[in-house]
């Protein structure tokens, strides 16, 4: 067991993935020479050298389109976009193409293709470069949508979307970057996709988060814990499939859910879990399901503005606690 | 602003209660604090206090009448002050509709009268019901709070058997639903099915004429329903022993001479709760309660011990009994019979136990099975101690014999698990130097 930052942990696998398949190799923007632009693919380009290490233009859906095509001639292409927000002008290709085209060619061809970028907020970089779109890709068929939330998964999730036949949208977290955390020592270790993880058990309720909420989330439950509330902290790991079944089995344990996340609530991946959670467990419920997103604005320059727009672990824990309240546990 | 007073719920069980007398009369004025009656029970005889002070504008159930829970019994204001009349409609010791009806007729409710809710009288009912069960009234119906369940509730409600119908508008939950913690705290109080236990039904006080009809008190009516739920629905199995008091009542008489100015006197009783504790925490598997397809263990032996009455009987509780020395059981189980027969118990005090006694050894009774009282999974019946010839060491001998039987509850223990239980509570008594370390 080696500690390690989840930006290494990443670094790692897209080493590992470009030593042991020849097929592999990487696109993005500032990915060679300058490293990327949060140093995710440092020493990569020295090592693999510009063929496999591609340095692109400004130019998302060209870029998106290029790997869309070396994936379906037989290329597992790992094409970074520098933030999710810079997603948007390749949409067309991501949704139209990317997710569609082994529907289109009856199954004759794919798109193993992974998109890295990472999303979230708090560094003040204001309302355009803040966002959490990962909800929007996830109600796609044809797409895979994962969200990674500790070292050990980035490493593992990220080897297991390179080898995956169809494109993965791979959402990493300007904030999880710097977060470090243990890996095992298996140069082979790997992390399915669609399943989701319980990272702490507990009785009283179930809290629900992805990516760096459920840092969160686990520092909401050690408070809680202190005043003898157990809280039980699923990690979605996937967003598409969506691994409800494991979140429903926690629910029929604690008869309580409360999802977090940092993208907006409406329409979000609490509305969705919600409409599963009440499917799956309704006799098991004894409060409605509760959400917590980020404020329904464009997020705020302001430092101020932005922690009060945030989904942090005082509004988490107030919505555990209130939803506790409903159930009359205080 | 003359207000409502409401029947209000004195316990988890109560439908219903009776005026048992009221203790002021329309016209008095009382602070807040003053008992304004005593109210009956399905459990005990309880004081109704005021919240606020104020003043008796009317009275509108008599005493020895009984109403609904939430049903108004009085209308309180101002002095001077006349009864608001839209409150006053539909009064009197009528039984009330079913709590379906009742729903019903809150749901069909148009909208909230503009009135402002009463400010000042116990068991307050929330506001929405409140205005319901005024303007309901103008109609010949009365409403109370729509009954909220949240689904985990529901479902374990309906596993247990328990009819939640008492609780609308009371549960720990937003506008009173009714949540997992309220049913948890149904089941493991035992509240549902708490005066159920041993048959024992002494003769009523007053020689019944021919072909009489009587209404059942609240408290024979809940024995009746409990009792028959848990032999309908509670596996019960039976073992049976004879145990050898002899030395016991020896220690017995050895503790009670030396107690003899103390004013402490034990009971064969006494010693048989302290046995059945000690025994209980040695055999968690038969000190165990069945709840929701799930075995829910106790940390300690809260022991019941069913006390006739002159009419039905009452199971105060002797909590941690098995924590406690020989002589504490006696006190408290004194004090709390003799309350039990004054019909002053306090809820708390029938509530929570995880094994009963039941004793009918002082009628002669050579022996006799007794009704589980759910959640508790085990009962032991106690017949009479009795100079018997028994066999010792190949020997005729007269020996003081009890015979006992344990009722258990099968789907918390296994007739091993029983017979050991039993086995232990035999050694115990039959070496009771041992009850007292």
């Amino acid at each position: 067991m080696a500690d390690l930052t989840y930006r290494e942990a990443l670094r790692r696998a897209l080493d590992d993935e470009l030593a042991r398949d020849p097929d592999v190799f990487l696109m993005g923007e500032e990915i060679g020479r300058f490293e990327g632009s949060y140093k995710v693919t440092a020493g990569l380009w020295q090592k693999y050298g510009p063929e496999r290490v591609r340095e692109t233009p400004i130019s998302e859906e060209g870029f998106v389109g290029a790997g869309i095509g070396a994936a379906m001639m037989g290329l597992r292409p790992v094409v970074e976009i520098m933030t999710i927000n810079f997603i948007l002008v390749a949409m067309d290709q991501v949704i139209n193409h990317a997710a569609k085209i082994r529907y289109m060619f009856g199954g004759a061809v794919g798109v193993p293709m992974v998109i890295r970028t990472p999303g979230g907020a708090g560094a003040q970089l204001t309302a355009q470069h803040s966002q959490s779109l990962e909800a929007w890709f996830a109600g796609c068929p044809g797409m895979k949508v994962v969200a990674p939330a500790s070292v050990a998964d980035a490493y593992g999730m990220m080897k297991t979307a390179i080898r995956d036949d169809d494109p993965v949208l791979f959402v990493e977290n300007l904030v999880m970057y710097n977060v470090t955390g243990t890996m095992p020592d298996d140069p082979d270790f790997t992390v399915p996709l669609g399943r989701a993880a319980v990272v702490r058990e507990g009785r009283d309720l179930t809290l629900v988060a992805h990516s760096y909420t459920v840092q969160r989330a686990l520092r909401v439950a050690d408070t809680m814990s202190r005043d003898g509330i157990e809280i039980e902290v699923v990690d979605l790991r996937s967003l598409r499939p969506l691994d409800a079944e494991t979140v429903a089995e926690s629910v029929r344990k604690t008869n309580r859910a409360l999802i977090a996340e940092e993208g907006w609530s409406t329409y979000g991946v609490g509305a969705e879990l919600a409409a599963r959670i009440h499917r799956l467990c309704f006799d098991d419920l004894d409060a409605p399901v509760e959400r917590v997103g980020g404020a329904e604005v464009p997020m705020p320059y302001s430092k101020p503005l932005e922690l009060a727009a945030l989904p942090l672990e005082s509004k988490i824990e107030a919505a555990a606690r209130g939803l506790l309240a409903e159930s009359g546990i205080t | 602003m003359s207000e409502e007073l409401v029947m209000p719920r004195l316990s988890d069980t109560m439908e219903e209660g009776t005026i048992g007398r009221w203790l002021v009369h329309e016209g008095d004025a009382f602070a807040a604090g003053d008992v304004l009656a005593e109210i009956e029970t399905d459990k005990a005889t309880m004081e109704f206090q005021a919240y606020d002070a104020g003043t008796v504008l009317r009275i509108l159930v008599g005493d020895g009448e009984t109403v609904a829970l939430g049903a108004p019994i009085a209308i309180v204001g101002a002095e001077g002050e006349t009864a608001d009349e839209s409150a006053t409609a539909g009064n009197g010791a009528t039984a009330p509709p079913p709590p379906q009806e009742e729903e019903a007729a809150a749901e069909a409710e148009p909208e909230p009268e503009p009135e402002p809710e009463p400010k000042a009288a116990p068991a307050r009912k929330p506001s929405k019901s409140s205005s319901k069960a005024k303007s309901a009234a103008g109609n010949g119906s009365r409403a109370t709070a729509a009954l909220r369940v949240s689904p985990i509730a529901r479902r374990m409600a309906d596993q247990a058997g328990i009819d939640l119908a008492a609780m609308a508008g009371r549960g720990s939950g937003p506008e009173g639903r009714v949540v997992k913690a309220d049913v948890e705290r149904l089941i493991s109080s035992g509240e549902l099915t708490r005066p159920a236990t041993a048959a024992g039904a002494p003769a009523a006080q007053s020689a019944p004429a021919e072909g009489e009809v009587r209404e059942l008190t609240p408290m024979l009516k809940a024995v009746a329903t409990r009792m028959t739920q848990s032999k309908q629905t509670v596996p019960h199995f039976y073992v049976e022993s004879e145990i050898d008091m002899t030395r016991a009542m020896q220690l017995r008489a050895e503790l009670n001479s030396g107690l003899a100015d103390s004013g402490d006197k034990i009971s064969v009783n006494d010693l048989i709760v302290r046995a059945s504790a000690l025994a209980l925490m040695r055999h968690p598997q038969a000190h165990r309660s069945f709840v929701d397809g799930r075995h829910v263990y106790h940390a300690h032996a809260n022991i019941g011990i069913a006390v006739a009455l002159d009419d039905g009987l009452i199971v105060p509780v002797v909590n941690e009994a098995d924590t406690k020395p020989v002589r504490e059981i006696s006190r408290e189980t004194r004090d709390l019979a003799g309350r039990a027969r004054a019909g002053k118990l306090k809820q708390r005090e029938i509530e929570g136990a995880t094994f009963s006694v039941s004793n009918l050894g002082m009628f002669d009774v050579a022996n006799f099975e007794a009704i589980i009282n759910p959640p508790e999974s085990a009962i032991i019946a106690v017949g009479a101690t009795v100079d018997r010839p028994v066999v010792v060491d190949g020997e005729i001998a007269v020996r003081k014999i009890m015979r006992v039987t344990l009722s258990c509850d099968h789907r918390a223990c296994s007739g091993a698990d029983g017979a050991k239980l039993l086995q232990t509570i035999k050694q115990l008594l039959q070496s009771p130097s041992l009850l007292l370390v």
